[in-house]
């Protein structure tokens, strides 16, 4: 509906030395769904109250559709929300609940009728109209709530981690019903959540919010799979890093050469990754291969997860299965093939020079 | 369950609320009923009607109407942004707030009417209606206050931030979404306010000089005067608001109380 641009934002709250946000950039492409990922107190509540108006950034700007919306109030800037918790009106019905937006526009009881009635048949719940908001489940509730943010055909729908007081299987199913109304409205939107495979599930891209400021942003699947940073690394999940001195596509390290694929990357010192499903673990030497000891195995039913201590070096490996299980205490071999080892940045995120 | 003993002790604690209430129906709806009589012998509305029909007693019930109802709406209009901000905030002083706003129930009432009774003597405030509901504003904003922060602690700021964003203007988020959330707390606090004020009588002594005439001085007069057939009159007549208050909310409460509880 609407192309985002979200422009060095920053805000500090009064009394605190650390901004919450510290030059916040991102651009979201008109119907596109961007989750926004990020460790408690990383600010992304604060980036949606600045978004809907209700916080003001100290500098930067944000632009819908190339215009900047500061100048606009809350209640003109069609940014809706959907938080944890449904917030619907206690002493309001269904239909008067979703029909909020509409009333206070002054549409007429008619046209307000007929749409809420096209919302509830979209969310997939018609004829609850006359129920009050305490007589539906979570789920429902939060359904309501959908679709009471999109009967304004908003710019943008914030989704405040929407489904995270739910239920697995409802959110699972709320998770694939949001994702299909988004597409099929074309609806600019904007995921927070810190839950990594609801991300990934829903998301056509990641953004990374750590201390303030976007660490890494990518499609899901290259951002899971070969974060540019440590800290982006790290928040998908991945321990090994592997630090070494680089000559002729080999990296030399505390623990041994190893083989990479350096695509053009010579820096005298350099730092790899390796995703823990794809470290595998043997009892006998070969390419790539350091020696270690496990330390600890967990089977955890679809692979088989390894501590390994590797000359002070911890890594952890999941080894999909069916696999023999290696005991505790053994020595073995650890390899990191080649193809997996990727290049990444130190630095994750650019400090501020007030810091 | 409900046990025997249990209803004993209902009845029981009925009983002596109800007593002393039965001793002035008693008296009022009476004439000449003297010891050692144990019930009336004359019983006679009368002296009831007569008393409730004098203008004096109905332009002071119209007084204590009019003063309580116009410092619990002023009460709860000082009250609503003190307990917003101390319920939903956290702010360097909230401590000290707090110990301002208890100061005046536990400053002797006396202290606090003298010395008011001085100033609103120099500010021509002294003997008026206006005086009096002011000065009743400095027992009851403390019970108003408490009463709506502890709405306020439990409310959440969010669903306005949601009305907000689906297009209400802030006017339409405070009356529409605001109110009609604390809504039950307001009638809660709003009724205190209206019950002290009721049955205030040293401050509408002192600031209203004899000039404004409350139930309440009218009772004391009464008292004075030793006719226990009016003194049992008017303290009916003094009851029966506050009564017919509570009951009404009570009604009210039971129907919408929950109302937001429900969310949760």
């Amino acid at each position: 509906m609407a192309h985002i641009d979200l422009i060095s934002l920053t805000k500090t709250y009064p009394g605190r030395i650390r901004p919450v946000l510290d030059g916040f950039s991102l651009n979201i492409a008109s119907g596109e769904l961007v989750a926004l990922l990020g460790p408690s107190g990383s600010g992304k509540s604060t980036l949606l109250k600045l978004i809907t108006g209700i916080e003001r950034p100290d500098t930067g700007d944000i632009h819908f559709d190339g215009k900047s919306v500061l100048p606009v109030a809350p209640n003109k800037r069609g940014a809706v929300l959907m938080f944890q918790k449904a917030y619907l009106f206690p002493f309001l019905s269904v239909a008067e609940n979703i029909g909020f937006g509409l009333k206070v526009q002054g549409e007429s009881p008619k046209t307000i009728q007929k749409e809420v009635a096209r919302l509830l048949d979209i969310i997939g719940l018609p004829g609850v109209e006359k129920r009050k908001p305490s007589q539906l489940s979570g789920g429902e509730q939060q359904r309501i709530a959908l679709a009471r943010a999109l009967i304004v055909q908003p710019h943008l729908l914030l989704l405040d981690e929407p489904l995270n007081s739910l239920d697995p299987a409802v959110r699972m199913n709320l998770q694939e019903t949001i994702r299909r109304i988004q597409r099929e409205l074309k609806i600019t939107t904007i995921l927070v959540t810190h839950d990594l495979s609801e991300a990934m599930a829903m998301a056509d891209r990641m953004a990374l919010l750590i201390n303030g400021q976007v660490a890494a942003v990518d499609q899901p699947m290259r951002l899971f799979q070969q974060p540019p940073n440590e800290a982006a690394a790290r928040f998908v999940g991945i321990t090994t890093f592997l630090k070494g001195s680089l000559a002729h596509g080999t990296l030399r390290t505390d623990y041994g050469n190893l083989m990479v694929n350096t695509n053009g990357h010579m820096a005298n010192s350099a730092l790899f990754a390796i995703r823990p499903e794809h470290i595998q673990v043997q009892q006998h030497p070969g390419q790539n291969a350091i020696p270690g000891k496990v330390v600890g195995c967990m089977y955890r039913g679809e692979h088989i997860e390894y501590q390994i201590a590797a000359s002070g070096l911890a890594i952890r490996a999941r080894v999909p299965m069916p696999a023999a299980m290696v005991p505790h205490g053994e020595n073995v071999f650890v390899v990191f093939p080649q193809e997996y080892l990727f290049a990444i940045n130190e630095q994750s995120v650019r400090h501020s020079s007030t810091t | 369950m409900k046990t025997l003993p249990a209803y004993t002790m209902r009845f029981l604690l009925y009983g002596v609320l109800a007593a002393p209430l039965l001793l002035f129906g008693l008296y009022a709806f009476s004439e000449h009923w003297f010891f050692p009589a144990f019930l009336p012998k004359d019983w006679t509305t009368a002296p009831f009607i007569r008393i409730v029909a004098d203008a004096q007693t109905g332009k002071s019930l119209a007084t204590s109407l009019g003063v309580a109802f116009l410092s619990s709406l002023l009460s709860l209009l000082v009250a609503f942004p003190a307990a917003r901000t101390l319920g939903l905030q956290k702010f360097r002083g909230r401590q000290l707030a707090w110990l301002i706003f208890f100061l005046p129930m536990v400053v002797p009432p006396l202290a606090v009417g003298m010395g008011l009774n001085i100033l609103f003597m120099r500010l021509g405030l002294a003997g008026s209606l206006f005086g009096v509901v002011l000065s009743h504003l400095v027992p009851t904003i403390p019970y108003t206050i408490f009463t709506l922060a502890g709405v306020f602690a439990g409310y959440d700021k969010n669903f306005e931030h949601q009305a907000r964003v689906l297009g209400a203007t802030q006017l339409r988020v405070f009356f529409n979404i605001t109110l009609r959330l604390i809504l039950p707390g307001l009638v809660v606090a709003g009724l205190f306010a209206f019950l002290i004020s009721w049955s205030q009588y040293l401050l509408t002594l002192l600031i209203g000089s004899g000039q404004v005439l409350t139930l309440p001085l009218l009772l004391f007069s009464a008292i004075s005067g030793g006719n226990p057939t009016s003194i049992a009159a008017l303290a009916l007549l003094f009851v029966l608001p506050p009564v017919l208050v509570i009951a009404a909310s009570a009604r009210y409460l039971n129907q919408h109380g929950n109302t937001v509880r429900e969310q949760y």
